[in-house]
């Protein structure tokens, strides 16, 4: 049971796309985005893809221990940040979002401080690289465990709707997360209260090794959202108009009192699951080439092209730009030194019992 | 003889024991076509196909709670937690169903499985790569855990724990994987689950630990040997049961003990059996039992090594321990 009528169909057969793989303009209504936010759509996607070549080369000379490819998720990313109200909204993400970190507006000195676990970081070193977070922009700090962060998004919404914040939860994931109890749980909560919620699957089709057949027998992963009784919608995730558009709708849907929805926006990743994996041993590189030409990245310049908003002087001013911008930050970060060995005890509790005291005293002493 | 890795002994052992019994299956996220992220299962699947090898949806609670019923309708299931800290999804097919079968059916349904995890830090993995979460298990009655330390005992541990009859929590130290080769027969031997190793005969000193700790614990032991102090050194390998006796016995030798583990302090294996040793030992000791421990705190990526009990620390309380 759908509980409105959306200017979105809900369990659409095909997923939703606005722009042909060729760039044009093809939704069935007018365009209503400005110039400048065209271009800043398009500027976030190419900071997060040179972000994604800038962590490569961290762990190539050994500066970060682990990075999460994001390259594929941009438009997703993009889409996502810019349909919240950023800043007031709140997000739950998880630790392939750095895209969304970014066009979210995390500093850029904040994201390397993470990536370096070191004095810049404003979690102070705690997790491993790729758990990005700031309370300042109401971004929940990753967690790794996988879709333990659902039931939080939904207790969060469930806030929202009590305390009338007129603030709506945007919770991200991938498709494996989907298998996890903690989704089920969480989502059916949300939806029971008709809390604010918006849950996002990033579905790249593959959870490490394990490709969608072996993660679930659904034909989509919005589909699962008829058990709810909320809508699902699937969506052309490498389309960031398309991605932009159903997010902005579904979000002011459940900021107007309509409650929770999913969201799956077809992804696809390139690069590796992580840096300590290798993808040649379960997918075949025809594959990753074939997904490679529908980047998101090329479709949307193709578009902004044919609009006359963007041609090669703009691409080289700006990729020189951003390369500028990425290494003065990681300088930044690199120059804040290593996280204190004492912090390792700060923020367990409010206050440091005894039996912390005397662990922090013996590393002190030790280091002395 | 081969010289295998600790990963390699496990690869060997579920070879082994998939080999030797068909009722035998291994199944959990990634271990089919990828083979393990650690490549514990890798080559499995080819050989022994993917109804035996089983990639399976992400979800610790589906893994460990099906192999309850696998194992309840007799098959002889090995399931992997990626890491042990993504066991708590699981935790309470683990502890509700797994561990009390046996009991609250009054012996009647029984679930002989074994749930392997890659456990401890010193990888840069954060708190969430990092726990070593054996007491949270150890504290559940109906449950066996062991914590390997060496690639013979892992061989010969796992194969005892797949033909165990009891659900039995097998814990590889991540951070020993590829760090440690040793010669690991070809042939079929076991290892009993409950049994400790004496690592290293010494008078002077007792020291126990397992696992990950187990290196620094013999890199102290033979710093002290240089200096003319001979330790004792016990590797538990199983920490449910733990080897009281080869504990006791050495203890009451040397009346000086020092209990080394990277898990947090609080409520603890070592606190267990520092504990016991206290009030069984009480007039024979020539010091109070000391542990040297990981905090209490999460796991910190920034003090990685130096969240775990390093071989300066374990040198330190053993001076306390000696110059008591
Ligand atoms: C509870 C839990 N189990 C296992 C893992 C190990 N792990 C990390 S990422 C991952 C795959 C996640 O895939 P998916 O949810 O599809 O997201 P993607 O990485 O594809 O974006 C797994 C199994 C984990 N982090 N947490």
């Amino acid at each position: 049971m759908i509980k409105d009528k959306t200017a979105f169909e809900p369990f659409s057969l095909e997923p939703i796309r606005l722009l042909s793989p060729e760039g044009e303009w093809i939704a069935p209504f007018e365009l209503d985005l400005d110039e400048a936010t065209l271009k800043g759509f398009y500027r976030d996607m190419v900071t997060a893809r040179m972000l994604d070549e800038k962590f490569v080369i961290l762990i190539r000379t050994g500066k970060t221990s682990f990075i999460a490819p994001h390259a594929g998720h941009e438009a997703a990313h993009v889409g996502i940040a810019h349909a919240m109200q950023r800043g007031h909204d709140w997000l739950f993400p998880y630790y392939r979002d750095m895209g969304l970190m970014v066009a979210m507006g995390v500093p850029m000195v904040e994201i390397f401080g993470q990536m370096l676990g070191n004095a810049a970081d404003p979690a102070k070193g705690r997790q491993m690289p790729s758990h990005p977070g700031s309370k300042k922009l109401n971004i929940f700090t990753v967690c790794s465990a996988i879709a333990s962060h659902i039931p939080p998004a939904a207790g969060a919404a469930i806030s929202m709707k009590l305390r009338r914040s007129n603030q709506v939860a945007v919770c991200t994931f991938g498709d494996g997360a989907t298998s996890e109890g903690d989704w089920h749980a969480g989502i059916n909560f949300a939806a029971v209260q008709n809390a604010p919620a918006v849950f996002v699957c990033e579905n790249n089709r593959y959870a490490i090794s394990v490709d969608y057949a072996h993660q679930t027998s659904a034909h989509t992963i919005a589909d699962k959202a008829h058990a709810y009784g909320i809508p699902g919608y699937r969506v052309d995730g490498l389309d960031v108009l398309a991605s932009y558009y159903v997010m902005h709708h579904v979000i002011e849907r459940s900021r107007s009192g309509a409650g929770a929805a999913l969201v799956e926006l077809e992804v696809y990743r390139y690069g590796p699951h992580s840096s300590a994996d290798d993808d040649t041993r379960y997918r075949p590189k025809s594959e990753v080439d074939a997904a490679r030409k529908r980047d998101p990245l090329v479709r949307f310049r193709k578009f902004l092209e044919q609009r006359g908003l963007w041609d090669s002087a703009a691409e080289n001013k700006l990729r020189t730009q951003i390369a500028h911008d990425l290494e003065a930050a990681l300088q930044e970060a690199e120059a804040a030194g290593e996280a204190p060995a004492e912090w390792m005890f700060d923020d367990v509790l409010s206050r440091r019992p005894w039996h912390l005291e005397e662990q922090r005293k013996l590393v002190l002493d030790e280091l002395r | 003889m081969a010289t295998m890795t600790l990963i390699q002994a496990i690869n060997k052992a579920l070879d082994e024991e998939m080999a030797r019994d068909d009722q035998v299956v291994v199944f959990g996220e990634d271990v089919g076509k990828r083979g393990g992220v650690f490549l514990a299962t890798e080559g499995l699947q080819q050989k022994y196909g993917p109804e035996r090898v089983i990639d399976t949806p992400l979800s610790e609670a589906a893994i460990i709670g099906a192999a309850v019923g696998m194992a309840a309708h007799g098959m002889r299931p090995v399931a992997e937690i990626q890491f042990a800290d993504y066991v708590f999804p699981g935790f309470d097919q683990l502890v509700s169903q797994a561990a009390k079968l046996r009991y609250r059916s009054g012996g009647q349904f029984t679930a002989p499985m074994v749930v392997r995890m890659p456990t401890g830090g010193g990888v840069k993995g954060g708190h969430h790569h990092s726990q070593s979460p054996e007491a949270h298990f150890a504290h559940t009655g109906g449950l066996k855990v062991v914590v390997v330390s060496t690639p013979y005992d892992s061989k010969g541990l796992l194969k005892s724990a797949v033909r165990d009859d009891d659900p039995v929590v097998f814990m590889e130290p991540k951070r020993l994987y590829r760090a440690l080769k040793e010669e690991v027969p070809e042939d079929d031997y076991l290892i009993p689950i409950g049994k400790a190793a004496i690592r290293r005969e010494g008078g002077d000193i007792t020291l126990i630990s397992y696992g990950s700790s187990m290196v620094e614990t013999l890199k102290a032991a033979e710093e002290m040997a240089a200096a003319g102090i001979q330790a004792e050194v016990i590797d538990l390998r199983s920490v449910l049961p733990w080897d009281k006796e080869t504990v006791l016995n050495s203890v009451a030798r040397t009346g000086r003990v020092l209990m080394i583990s990277e898990a947090p302090r609080m409520a603890s294996v070592a606190s267990e059996v520092t504990a016991t040793i206290s009030e069984e030992l009480f007039d024979q000791l020539l010091a109070p039992p000391v542990r040297v421990s990981g905090f209490d705190t999460p796991y910190p990526y920034a003090q990685d090594k130096l969240y775990m009990p390093t071989v300066t620390r374990i040198l330190n309380a053993a001076k306390r321990v000696l110059d008591y």
